[in-house]
């Protein structure tokens, strides 16, 4: 998000604040800050947002088994849900800007399938930035970031102008939605850890 | 579902690398930047972080300079 905005000198720290306090690199908290690479078109938007809505959908479905709080698990069902609609405007919107009839269906399995080869699936992901999954913490503040890199594809994505910008900034506005649920949440829970 | 296409990862430094990346600049020209729940900053946070919790992030970015470094946790 602070790189597609003129921020050039980012960085991440490796283990969050619990490496600082121990001043070891324990490397628990490193759930990073992302950043979206360019994106060239409203259809290569529409094509990677249909593919980060199911990476979150399938991320929240997977963490629902993880978490213990019923109110955490009711929440991520939510959210999860949430994102079928998101998939099913943007196929919409696809169709509308091709002049194209195509299904959620085959969108996901002709168009957006093979643009997404190749990457790592959610739990090497997970593996990958060391996300504590006992920690309901940890957890919601990995949704938070994924939603947050979400957002700022749509925001950059309308940014370009042109027919999708309406749909896209709408979605936006949904993600912004979702990213205060969750934070909300996190603050509603005193003992969340 | 494939993820990796959709990042690009930032770079991570250690504390030892952030520390001495702050301690050689002038007090204030390097930004820890606490992207958490006000609450958890409450709890503790790095000598001097702002908080600028990850949902704000993007209404908020004109409170930040682009020209410093910084580093987020």
């Amino acid at each position: 998000m602070l790189a597609g905005k003129g921020f050039s000198k980012v960085y991440n720290l490796s283990g969050g604040i619990k490496a600082w306090g121990k001043e070891v690199a324990v490397g628990s908290e490193d759930v990073g800050l992302h950043l979206f690479s360019g994106v060239a078109s409203s259809e290569e938007a529409i094509v990677t947002g249909f593919g980060l809505e199911t990476g979150l959908r399938e991320f929240y479905l997977s963490m629902q088994k993880q978490v213990s709080r019923a109110t955490t698990r009711s929440l991520f069902s939510l959210l999860a849900d949430i994102e079928i609609l998101h998939q099913e405007r943007l196929v919409k919107l696809y169709n509308a800007i091709n002049g194209t009839t195509i299904t959620v269906a085959d969108f996901a399995e002709k168009i957006a399938g093979p643009a997404m080869e190749g990457g790592l699936s959610t739990e090497e992901y997970l593996q990958l930035y060391k996300t504590d999954l006992e920690s309901e913490l940890e957890v919601l503040g990995l949704a938070l970031a994924i939603e947050a890199q979400a957002l700022d594809l749509y925001v950059r994505a309308a940014e370009r102008g042109g027919e999708s910008r309406k749909v896209l900034l709408q979605i936006a506005e949904e993600e912004r939605g979702h990213m205060a649920r969750l934070s909300q949440y996190i603050d509603q829970q005193p003992d969340l850890a | 579902m494939k993820w990796m296409q959709f990042f690009t990862p930032v770079t991570s430094i250690t504390w030892e690398e952030a520390n001495k990346l702050a301690a050689d600049k002038a007090e204030g020209d390097v930004v820890f930047l606490d992207v958490r729940q006000p609450k958890e900053y409450e709890g503790g946070h790095l000598p001097g972080a702002k908080l600028l919790p990850l949902g704000d992030l993007d209404k908020r970015l004109a409170e930040l300079d682009a020209e410093k470094p910084i580093v987020v946790y």
